[in-house]
């Protein structure tokens, strides 16, 4: 295996993981506010289904995520009707990562919400800030830590991603394998230097991303 | 004219208060865990009571019988909470200017002037003082141009000696801007002196009403 | 303490080989799933003993074997991954024996909207998207197809459009499901398709010559019993029943 064959999965698997985690964002948000502040019925029913994924073993949400998404599937056939085409592309990629890394980023932004007083979201209401502002002017710049945290947990949950992945996007060379797949196939059909040294590649990521994380939870951020 | 009529289950006891509040400057006295704070919280709808209405000038906050609850952002109060909740993460004039709405008459400087916090205006919350945040949040609270101005035991954070010095601020409040004031206090000494009148809590109910007559300094109607 | 004594002897007894009732293991390419299935039941009923399968693509069961996973027998969809058990000493050399024959066929997509697939250059086609195939770098399903697509002078221009899969049941399910246009199977496995319409069967000039070896392995503990067992999957009941999936008995005994 080439140097380019290298660089390329690996690129291929930062910038899908990347992709995934700046997807999580927005649902992930709303969901962790959801979950820390509201209060409505079937809240409990909300919790559990997004903490299915990490508690499902991958492949399981993964055949869940082709039961939908496959041409036949309910989601599949109006995607496939709008001319998208997801499984067994960098999509169906993006699209494991963000539900497997989902549950572990709203689980870490709910408990950052959770500890914001509420007498700093009580105090902006009677300045005349609705829901929606203290929101984003008040609860999320106090959270920021717990949303850093729960980003990168979220892309290294991406990263790694395989169970789910294999099933929705198979393991392509050139279009949907990554690090965590090709590893895989590689030690399937006996190649297995390519396979080590795709193993090294990884930890070395793994690394990095640990040692960023520990850098950002370290750094003074706001006493709330 | 502020109208407070309402019935709220608050721990071991009820609270069922009735009353109207007309002067500039009404202090809400009684003991601790007398429930004062917690009538604060109904008017700023920060607490939603069981049955009753709440009407500031004629307008309803809330009525039990017509359904009207109106949420927190909408009811124009001004609220300064025991300990004062300024943002920690913004300097001073963002917080001032937090409630601040788009082409008001209320400006910055005549606030900042008043409470005289002009110095604090770029400094980060951390580096102040009691006395100075109890200022900035009176300055944050008024600049959103509230109908009434909620203090809740707003010198019990500050030393004696301070306290004189910040009495002023609140007079001034009344005097220049002319909006009504509740506030809420343990000490007697300090509700007889800045109101003009003392509704005393006990227990949940109000139990008493003094303060000198209507025309007495010259303080008219604010509200 | 006494209560721990007794559930150890308890475990142990449950856990123990009993002498004689021990299955046999028998490691085969997963095309095979369904014969040897009833093929095994036959055995039962012949007062054969008890057999246990291990299916998967060969390509990985050779590696289970070289890593030193239990087996008594082996039985590959092709030479290439007999022979990378043979190099490593895994097999009783004397045993190998090439069992069946089989064909490639290409399925298509059942009630597809566009003209049926009926030759090869029809899935040179702009709508057939994707084509799944055994991993062709080792599954041998995968590696028969590309050794035809290459014999035919297609594999440059549809090599964008494969999409590799774990083994030939996998390459199945892709296209019962959607997710693939087409795929090349066995034919074998085409016949068991409910979802999947077969197109055609690969045969002329570029088909591959597809064998299954089968050989015992050389660490078996049960050298006897896979004897036996293999005799009698070269015998005429087992023929049968391999005819009757579609395989090509190569090796029958009289």
């Amino acid at each position: 295996m080439r140097g380019m064959q290298i660089w390329e999965i690996t690129s291929f698997t930062i910038a899908t993981a990347a992709f995934a985690t700046l997807l999580m964002l927005p649902p992930g948000l709303l969901l962790a506010w959801l979950l820390a502040r509201g209060r409505f019925h079937g809240r409990l029913l909300v919790d559990t289904a997004v903490s299915l994924p990490l508690v499902m073993p991958p492949v399981a949400t993964g055949l869940v995520l082709l039961f939908l998404v496959a041409p036949r599937g309910p989601l599949g056939r109006l995607l496939t009707e709008a001319g998208v085409d997801i499984v067994f592309t960098w999509k169906a990629v993006v699209l494991a990562m963000a539900v497997m890394g989902l549950p572990l980023f709203v689980r870490t932004v709910r408990a950052g919400i959770e500890q914001v007083d509420r007498r700093y979201e009580a105090a902006a209401a009677t300045l005349g800030a609705g829901p929606l502002r203290v929101f984003f002017t008040v609860t999320l710049p106090l959270s920021r830590p717990a949303v850093l945290a729960g980003a990168v947990l979220g892309f290294a949950r991406a990263l790694g991603e395989f169970g789910a992945t294999v099933m929705i996007a198979g393991s392509i060379p050139g279009s949907t394998r990554t690090l965590a797949v090709a590893i895989y196939s590689f030690a399937e059909t006996g190649r297995d230097t390519d396979a080590a040294l795709l193993v090294g590649v990884s930890a070395a990521i793994a690394f990095v991303a640990l040692a960023l994380a520990n850098w950002i939870s370290s750094r003074p951020g706001v006493r709330a | 004219m502020i109208v407070v009529d309402f019935r709220l289950s608050q721990g071991s006891f009820t609270l069922d208060i009735r009353v109207r509040l007309d002067r500039p400057i009404t202090a809400l006295f009684g003991p601790s865990g007398a429930g004062k704070t917690t009538v604060l919280d109904a008017i700023a709808g920060l607490r939603t009571p069981l049955a009753g209405a709440i009407a500031i000038g004629g307008r309803s906050l809330f009525d039990s019988d017509a359904g009207i609850n109106l949420p927190p952002h909408h009811r124009h109060v001004g609220y300064v909470a025991q300990d004062v909740a300024l943002f920690p993460h913004m300097s001073v004039r963002r917080n001032v200017l937090y409630g601040r709405r788009e082409g008001q008459k209320l400006l910055l400087s005549t606030v900042a002037n008043m409470l005289e916090i002009e110095t604090l205006l770029d400094r980060n919350v951390p580096q102040l003082s009691g006395g100075e945040r109890q200022r900035v949040a009176l300055a944050r609270a008024l600049m959103s141009a509230p109908e009434v101005l909620l203090l809740d035991e707003p010198l019990a954070a500050v030393d004696v000696e301070r306290r004189r010095r910040i009495l002023p601020y609140l007079e001034r409040v009344r005097d220049e801007l002319r909006v009504p004031i509740v506030y809420v206090t343990h000490d007697r000494g300090e509700a007889s002196q800045l109101a003009d009148e003392v509704v005393v809590l006990a227990a949940g109910r109000i139990v008493e009403r003094e303060g000198p007559q209507p025309d007495a300094s010259g303080n008219g109607d604010a509200a | 303490m006494r209560w721990i004594a007794v559930a150890v002897v308890v475990f142990t007894v449950a856990f123990a080989p009993v002498a004689g009732q021990e299955p046999l293991t028998v490691s085969a390419a997963i095309s095979l799933t369904n014969a040897l299935e009833a093929i095994a039941a036959a055995y039962a009923e012949a007062g054969g003993g008890p057999i246990r399968f291990n299916f998967a693509g060969s390509n990985v069961l050779a590696r289970q074997l070289v890593n030193g996973a239990p087996a008594d027998l082996f039985v590959s969809a092709d030479a290439a991954q007999m022979d990378v058990v043979a190099q490593a000493g895994v097999i009783e050399p004397g045993s190998r024996v090439d069992l069946l024959g089989n064909r490639l066929a290409v399925i298509a997509r059942g009630g597809a909207a566009s003209a049926p697939i009926r030759r090869l250059e029809d899935l040179l086609r702009p709508e057939v998207k994707r084509i799944a195939l055994g991993d062709p770098s080792a599954v041998p399903a995968g590696v028969y197809a590309r050794e035809y697509l290459k014999a035919a002078g297609v594999w440059a221009p549809l090599e964008s459009k494969v999409v590799p899969v774990a083994n030939v049941r996998a390459a199945l399910t892709v296209v019962e499901n959607g997710s693939a246009d087409a795929a090349i199977v066995y034919e074998t496995d085409a016949a068991l398709s409910t979802g999947a319409t077969t197109a055609f069967i690969v045969s002329g000039p570029h088909a591959p010559r597809i064998i299954y070896p089968a050989a015992m392995v050389a660490r078996s503990r049960q050298p006897e019993a896979a004897r036996r067992f293999l005799s009698f999957l070269r015998g005429s009941a087992a023929s049968a029943i391999f005819r009757r999936f579609g395989f090509t008995p190569l090796a029958t005994t009289p």
